[in-house]
């Protein structure tokens, strides 16, 4: 607790995003209040302290290096699902929990936002073993090996990513980018071999709703670090060029562009080609770059681009924009914001083709040749908006040859949304982008202020998707038909095995993940707009019946 | 003495023109110093620090004088109120406030003001406030520095 109070005038710029943060010190006296009331949790019996496999079910966010979001090692499907039962239930420390668990034959590995990664036993829910991080963990947890060592790493969401002895969760490493001045490291990094790609935002897009704030010099960009020592070893910007004094506002305040197309998402690899993909989101100033609302494909080793494809031209942005679009760091003229918030995706096609697919969100779902970047087929979903459109990302079955697209489609803090919103689920033909079936529902939010679509990633396995809806129900459909097979209504209170009082909400950010007869999910996420907050984590298990 | 306490408005009032000075000043000067207008600012949290202190110098530079000499704001100048120590001297006369006790433990109530538009924390200004409802009109922040805010002759 001391640490956690003394740490305000630390070098560490954790929070410094938030348009509250000036309240960080009290948000901070309220957490550590929280996190010591929290103390209380269940751990595991010395015997079993430590995980003994290293098994893991996922080789990243997308569960796999293409980020295909497919698991394939699930039992659950359309003729069983209807089994499933909560199994346990673990109350978290945040009610923004913003981790992806990484999961192994006898443990669950999950960060707990401010108070660390979690060692969970699989079975059981106890604690294997707790570090504490006082930071803000944001990304799912990875695994990888130093010569014969397993580690875990996981990236702090304003510091950089740490690496940890996966048996132990003793300290390795920590590693940041030096050449932005103010990172954020928002998307999942990658792991491929003895690299980890990280994906590099900035906070000034939240800083610029100071009026005082200069705005803006950062560029987005994707970084390498060797797994065994945490050193850089490139870092490619999306924007070369540098940032020049553009103007002044309330005559002392200079204003600066280029800057912006930060990158949110984990990037894809290519094995065959040894590319790296992924999206950027929009500039933050004009003048605005042909490389923000973008696609770019690296080369892995040396992070030299082979090529980018733009898909919104002329999109400047900032969070002052909420405020006002008069606000002096909303620069003029204004875009719609639509990033690719979601991580690129490379799969086959049944006839054998290689394509990229890239959800915006402008509500567009993308193809494109993987060695070209040209467009090949875009299927318009909704009207889009800053939160989505396609927000966190979409999943396929290369086997049914589709694609899943999540649509929020949510207005949100006051920006213009024009057009009708149409939430929900569609599947898509990967070969042409035709749309295959959709599914929506009726909003609860009729009855009660919430919200409503789908902004949570999502998950496809055998001929099930899985989806997290903002309106708090974790759903499960037919992968062919869109027929809805199973649901779970998280807004409720959940005895939890650390003895931690938890309740669900709203379902967005990394979404659900399977492992053999278990289905997991983080429910709760007030960080954007209205929706519900919520700190638990839910593990759902086929029940089996008599044999 | 209760005849030439300040009234409960004159006080408001006089608040409400510091109120609105002070901030003004100190976002002028937050402007030409440029202490928030830089990334670099923010990669620690001494931009708090350097706020505040320019608010402080603010409040010092506007009223330092007029509280030195008068024991006055330019609010509470501009209302004909000044502040007084509490207990009168010799003839019951009221006595000026001394400066140290006006600025360094009558003056740090006012961030109070600032911390109230946090949720947690607003029943501390508040409560503050509450106390000028008492008999002698005293805030809380008059009696923890022993002085009255009275009409000047």
């Amino acid at each position: 607790m001391i640490g956690c109070a003394v740490n305000f005038f630390s070098p560490d710029p954790e929070m410094a995003d938030n348009k509250f943060h000036f309240l960080s010190p009290l948000i901070l006296i309220a957490m550590c209040g929280w996190a010591v009331a929290g103390e209380a949790a269940e751990t595991c019996s010395e015997s079993s302290r430590l995980p003994e496999s290293n098994d893991y079910y996922s080789t990243g966010w997308g569960i796999d290096q293409r980020n295909t979001r497919y698991q394939p090692r699930s039992e659950i499907s359309s003729e069983n699902v209807g089994q499933l039962t909560l199994k346990w239930a673990y109350g978290l420390s945040s009610t923004t929990p913003r981790s992806y668990p990484l999961v192994t034959p006898d443990t669950i590995f999950m960060g707990d936002s401010d108070r660390g990664v979690v060692a969970l036993d699989r079975e059981s829910g106890c604690e294997r073993w707790v570090h504490e991080h006082d930071g803000y963990i944001s990304s799912a947890i990875l695994s990888s090996k130093i010569d014969d060592r397993d580690i875990i790493i996981y990236a702090d969401r304003f510091d950089g990513i740490y690496a940890l002895d996966a048996r132990s969760g003793d300290s390795i490493w920590h590693a940041a980018v030096d050449d932005e001045t103010l990172p954020m490291y928002s998307g999942t990094p990658l792991i491929v071999g003895n690299l980890i790609f990280v994906p590099v935002a900035s906070m000034e897009v939240t800083l610029a709703i100071n009026p005082f704030y200069g705005c803006c010099t950062s560029s987005g960009g994707m970084a390498a670090f060797d797994v065994t020592t945490g050193e850089k070893l490139w870092y490619r910007p999306t924007i070369e060029a540098e940032a020049t004094m553009t103007g002044r506002h309330f005559y002392f305040v200079e204003e600066y562009g280029p800057s912006g197309a930060p990158v949110w998402a984990t990037p894809s690899y290519d094995e065959k080609r040894g590319w790296l993909f992924f999206g950027t989101g929009q500039n933050y100033t004009h003048p605005t770059t042909d490389t923000s609302d973008a696609i770019f494909a690296l080369e892995a080793t040396t992070g030299d681009v082979r090529w980018i494809q733009q898909y919104t031209e002329n999109d400047s942005y900032t969070a002052a924009c909420n405020l006002s679009l008069n606000h002096p760091n909303c620069s003029q003229p204004v875009g719609p914001d639509v990033d690719f918030g979601a991580p690129t995706m490379l799969v086959t096609t049944k006839s054998g083709r290689e394509l990229l697919l890239a959800g915006q969100k402008s509500a567009d779902a993308h193809a494109m040749d993987v060695q070209t970047g040209e467009r090949v087929w875009t299927t318009n979903l909704g009207r889009g908006g800053i939160i989505g459109g396609v927000h966190w990302g979409l999943a396929a079955n290369e086997a049914l040859g589709l694609v899943y697209v999540p649509i929020s489609d949510k207005a949100a803090m006051g920006f213009p949304s024009p057009g009708e919103p149409t939430p929900g689920l569609y599947a898509l033909d990967i070969e042409t982008g035709e749309r295959r079936w959709a599914y929506s529902r009726e909003s609860r939010c009729t009855d009660e202020e919430c919200t409503f679509g789908l902004s949570a990633a999502i998950l496809a396995s055998n001929d099930i998707v899985v989806t997290g809806n903002i309106d708090g129900f974790l759903e499960v459909f037919h992968a062919i038909t869109g027929e809805l097979l199973w649901q779970h209504d998280s807004w409720r209170s959940y005895d939890t095995v650390n003895g931690v009082e938890a309740s669900g909400g709203a379902f967005d950010a990394h979404g659900p993940m399977i492992a053999d007869d278990l289905l997991m999910v983080t429910s709760g996420y007030r960080y954007v707009g209205a929706e519900r907050g919520g700190n638990a984590f839910l593990v759902f298990q086929l029940e089996k019946g008599d044999e | 003495m209760s005849e030439q306490l300040a009234g409960r408005w004159q006080r408001m009032l006089a608040t409400m023109i510091d109120g609105v000075l002070v901030p003004t000043l100190t976002i002028t000067l937050v402007m030409i110093t440029g202490v928030v207008e830089d990334a670099e600012d923010f990669t620690d949290r001494w931009w708090v620090a350097h706020v505040l202190l320019l608010a402080i110098f603010s409040y010092l530079l506007l009223n330092g004088y007029l509280l030195w000499r008068y024991g006055q704001t330019i609010g509470k100048k501009a209302l004909g109120i000044a502040i007084y120590l509490a207990e009168p001297g010799v003839n019951n006369q009221s006595q000026p406030a001394p400066i140290w006790r006006l600025v360094f433990i009558r003056a740090l109530f006012f961030p109070l003001l600032f911390v109230g538009i946090v949720p947690w924390f607003s029943p501390i200004p508040l409560l503050d406030q509450i106390f000028i409802f008492g008999k002698k009109r005293r805030c809380l922040h008059d009696y923890v520095s022993g002085t009255v805010v009275l009409k000047k002759p």
